[in-house]
């Protein structure tokens, strides 16, 4: 045990360590170009305590800062009352999250890989201004508690990424691929960039009206972010989420089953334990269309009279880190593919609309599964790519929209946008409002 | 400290290094409902190393200041392996050294405020906006950041400086049957405490509009011409123009560097662009940027031409043009990148009620809620709107984003107001290449402007 949980002990009810420490080497390409090598070398540790009944908190950089305890302590005399108890000892799932070659990748190696990429993809776009880069992180995460809990786990992530604008163009092509493994380049996934690439090479504009949308993977998160806004225990707990009250009832097109899957094998954001140090589990968020229960990390599983789901994390929407305090949310998003192609279905849509992505998507009511975006993608016509999108926005209600979809792809790729984890086949649409020509 | 950190860089084979090292505060209280979550203080601390060796250049972020020394030479080491592999090799603009300090010394500095009073006052705010029978929850948020920063680098510039950051803010959430609305505060946004004090009168403002988007109608899709208020054309000038004018993200971006040259008109003669760190009590506003270089006020559009532009050491040296004094990083775990201080849209003049009874059939939109840009291609919310229906306003809308294209909309912008107004929360996300770096010292300000043509989306 941590020297700081047992100076605690001496002075508070209860107190909860995290400690992250991490390496990471990342490579940077633009147009075509070395731009920069990047090496960060960082601790970060937060520290929890429950003081006659209170809970207060404190961020710093090693667990041993000075004052770090007292500051946790001075917040717990100001903080509400605390209505759980930190994490104590459990059995942890078995997971393979380390790998011993990722954890030795240097800046040399994801040059090497990135150096490849260029090569096979200047050969078929020769005047495409190609951006990419490779990463490497070896992270050691240490949860413990004076109520017992002992979380430790090393983990290795690698990724790497290329893109390209379209020739005079505000939007582009961009693709990625990450994994607890060292990266091997995908030669499917580099070969659909430059068909969608060649693809933008024309614009299209489509009437306003409603069309049907084929949302790629990328794309999914116009339609999952809003729902897991809406699952989150926090959300339900304050009645904002328009999901209160409507567990067991269907409120997604039966063709939709999606779960929360912390244990997702060869996943870079694969969890044994949250960050509060309680076991992860695989879970059903959405069965058949049918909504199965929320997600809840202690202080909401509390206050709602029900344990935590081992979705305590310190993430948001829209951010992510050691100072964003505990919350209910998600590790490992996905949604179960179906059985046709998505070049089948695309060719099945008269006039509709391939989306890759969506600009503006936090500007709107999200919490209430709104969203209005512009637009990122293809115009699609008699089954074919005619162009890519231009001064086109889209616009919808998941709760309405989303219970009309006419199939799910057979295959599935990561979650993009703010998700950037899980994983989602393509979705097909009924039909969205489209403000075009 | 400061003479080991100079030694550090200066003893490093490259062409130009170097080092940042802060120490950091931040104050957090935050409510949700009723719910205090959180009242918490970050003391966190570590450095950051640039290194330009061989015409190339790596950084790299530590939080061991005794490991400054060996890390710094490895970074030195990477950089002239990026070196190895550029045919045309990265430099930076010549800068004058500097050996000063840039203290901060607000009229009411929150440092010196207690703990207790910022948590009445934040307590005072959400008891305020939890009192209206139609708000189901409210998030307000007391946020305080503080750093003391030392920089050195290779030419000898020895600098202390300092930032702060100081705003309650919040979102006041109102239920109507099935309608859930939001509509957000902000107080602050500077480095004094006092614009944080007594302000019942504009929160109860915000509240009223939130009540009142309840019995409001969704937003109409379509293409329309609208006027944009302040906020919301501060957001606009920022997400469409401001992010095309930061070098850094047009250094490798062929096309779009040929379309923004300097000289080329870009919008009608009364349209005046600036970028100024050296406005007085701004969020944007600073003496001293992340590289060493001093704060200032940069044109960048001049009577609807191109006039100037935002720079690093490193873009002004590849593009032959004058430093700006933009590069900021928001902590150590971040490189600085360059972002704009204060934009602004200097005054015109037209008035709202020119502006209004010159659309037959469009939007008055209000309240910034957010944008995003990719190019020249851009989004923005706006908090809630009204219709206009011959020449008047008519009837309240919600629920509004929007979207355009850059040259096509500041062609488009047709009429500038008189009444230039500034924000007081800044924001501004950007990666820069790297990981977002969510930047709270942005400013915007603007008069209310007419747009001829923006693409609305809605049901």
């Amino acid at each position: 045990m941590h020297p700081i949980i047992e100076n605690a002990k001496q002075t508070t009810d209860q107190a909860e360590l995290y400690w992250n420490r991490s390496h990471s080497i990342a490579v940077r390409y633009e147009n075509c170009r070395l731009q920069q090598v990047t090496e960060n070398d960082v601790s970060e540790a937060s520290l929890r305590v429950i003081k006659q009944g209170k809970l207060g908190s404190a961020y710093a950089v090693f667990p041993d800062q000075e004052g770090f305890l007292d500051n946790a302590i001075t917040s717990a005399a100001y903080g509400d009352p605390a209505q759980f108890s930190f994490a104590g000892q459990a059995d942890y799932p078995q997971l393979a999250t380390y790998d011993e070659d990722a954890a030795q990748l240097q800046s040399a190696d994801l040059i090497t890989l990135c150096e490849s990429i260029k090569s096979k993809l200047q050969k078929q776009l020769p005047n495409a201004a190609l951006g990419m880069g490779a990463k490497h992180v070896r992270t050691e995460l240490t949860i413990q508690t004076s109520n017992g809990a002992n979380a430790e786990a090393k983990s290795t992530e690698a990724s790497y990424y290329f893109g390209a604008p379209f020739r005079g163009a505000g939007t582009g092509v961009f693709k990625f691929a990450s994994g607890v493994s060292s990266p091997v380049v995908n030669d499917r996934l580099l070969d659909e960039f430059v068909e969608w690439y060649n693809w933008g090479n024309r614009t299209s504009t489509p009437s306003t009206g409603r069309l049907p949308v084929m949302l790629t993977p990328q794309a999914s998160f116009l339609m999952m972010m809003p729902l897991l806004a809406g699952v989150s225990g926090d959300a339900v707990w304050k009645k904002t989420s328009p999901l209160t009250d409507k567990i067991g009832e269907p409120v997604l097109s039966d063709r939709l089953t999606i779960h929360d899957n912390p244990l997702l094998a060869g996943s870079a954001d694969a969890r044994a334990f949250d960050d509060e140090g309680v076991p992860c589990h695989k879970r059903a968020i959405v069965k058949n269309g049918v909504l199965q229960g929320a997600i809840f990390d202690q202080r909401v599983g509390a206050a709602m009279g029900h344990p935590s789901t081992g979705n305590g994390f310190k993430r948001t929407m829209f951010g992510s880190g050691n100072e964003t305090p505990v919350n209910p949310w998600f590790c490992c998003p996905t949604i179960e593919p179906g059985d046709t192609s998505w070049r089948k279905l695309m060719s099945s849509i008269k006039e509709g609309l391939l989306i890759t992505g969506g600009m503006g998507f936090h500007s709107g009511n999200y919490p209430q599964g709104q969203f209005a975006v512009q637009a990122v993608g293809f115009h699609i016509i008699d089954g074919e790519v005619v162009g890519r999108l231009d001064k086109t926005m889209i616009s919808g209600n998941i709760y309405e929209d989303f219970q009309k979809i006419g199939a799910l792809s057979s295959e599935t790729g990561p979650s993009g946008g703010f998700l950037a984890l899980g994983e989602s086949p393509y979705i097909l649409v009924d039909s969205l409002q489209v403000a075009g020509r | 400290m400061n003479s080991t950190f100079a030694n550090v860089v200066s003893s490093l084979p490259a062409d130009y290094a170097d080092l940042r090292f802060e120490e950091n505060r931040k104050v957090r209280i935050v409510y949700e409902g009723k719910e205090l979550t959180q009242v918490a203080t970050t003391l966190t601390s570590g450095g950051h190393v640039r290194a330009y060796a061989n015409g190339g250049k790596a950084i790299a972020s530590f939080s061991d200041p005794g490991r400054a020394g060996p890390i710094a030479e490895a970074t030195c080491s990477s950089a002239m392996l990026v070196g190895n592999s550029r045919e045309k090799k990265l430099k930076v603009a010549s800068a004058p050294v500097i050996t000063e300090s840039f203290l901060a010394s607000p009229s009411r500095d929150p440092r010196k405020v207690s703990l207790n009073e910022k948590l009445e006052l934040t307590t005072h705010y959400n008891e305020l906006v939890l009192r209206n029978p139609n708000v189901i929850t409210t998030q307000t948020v007391y946020d305080e950041f503080t750093s003391r920063r030392i920089f050195v680098n290779s030419d000898g510039s020895i600098i202390e400086y300092e930032l702060i950051n100081v705003g309650v803010f919040g979102m006041i959430v109102t239920k109507k049957r099935d309608v859930v609305q939001r509509v957000r505060f902000a107080f602050g946004g500077n480095t004094d405490f006092a614009p944080l004090l007594n302000r019942e009168q504009d929160l109860a403002k915000q509240i009223e509009k939130a009540c009142e988007l309840l019995d409001a109608e969704p937003a109409k899709a379509g293409v329309y011409p609208v006027v944009l208020d302040p906020s919301e054309s501060g957001v606009f000038i920022h997400e469409a123009f401001g992010h095309l004018s930061e070098a850094d993200g047009l250094q490798n971006n062929p096309s779009f560097r040929a379309k923004l040259q300097l000289g080329k008109t870009l919008g009608k003669p009364i349209l005046n662009v600036a970028d100024d760190a050296t406005l007085e009590g701004l969020p944007g506003s600073f003496e001293i940027d992340d590289e060493g270089v001093r704060g200032m006020r940069t044109p960048l559009i001049t009577d609807g031409v191109l006039s100037g532009r935002m720079h690093s050491r490193e873009t002004a040296a590849e593009f032959g043009e004058p430093l700006s004094g933009n590069m900021r990083a928001v902590d150590v775990q971040f490189t600085p990148i360059v972002r704009m201080s204060n934009i602004l849209i200097e005054a015109g003049n037209s008035t709202f009620d020119d502006m209004v009874s010159s659309i037959d059939d469009g939007y008055y939109l209000v309240g910034a809620k957010g944008g995003q840009t990719s190019g020249d291609q851009f989004t923005f919310g706006a908090q809630w709107g009204y219709r206009i229906k011959g020449g008047k306003l008519a009837s309240m809308v919600r629920d509004i984003n929007m979207s355009g294209e850059l040259f096509s909309t500041l062609q488009a912008t047709s009429m500038i107001g008189n009444d230039v107004k500034f924000g007081e929360r800044g924001g501004c996300g950007k990666g820069g290449g790297g990981p977002m770096q969510m930047n709270r010292k942005s400013g915007k300000g603007s008069p209310h402007i007419k747009i001829d043509a923006v693409t609305i989306g809605g049901i």
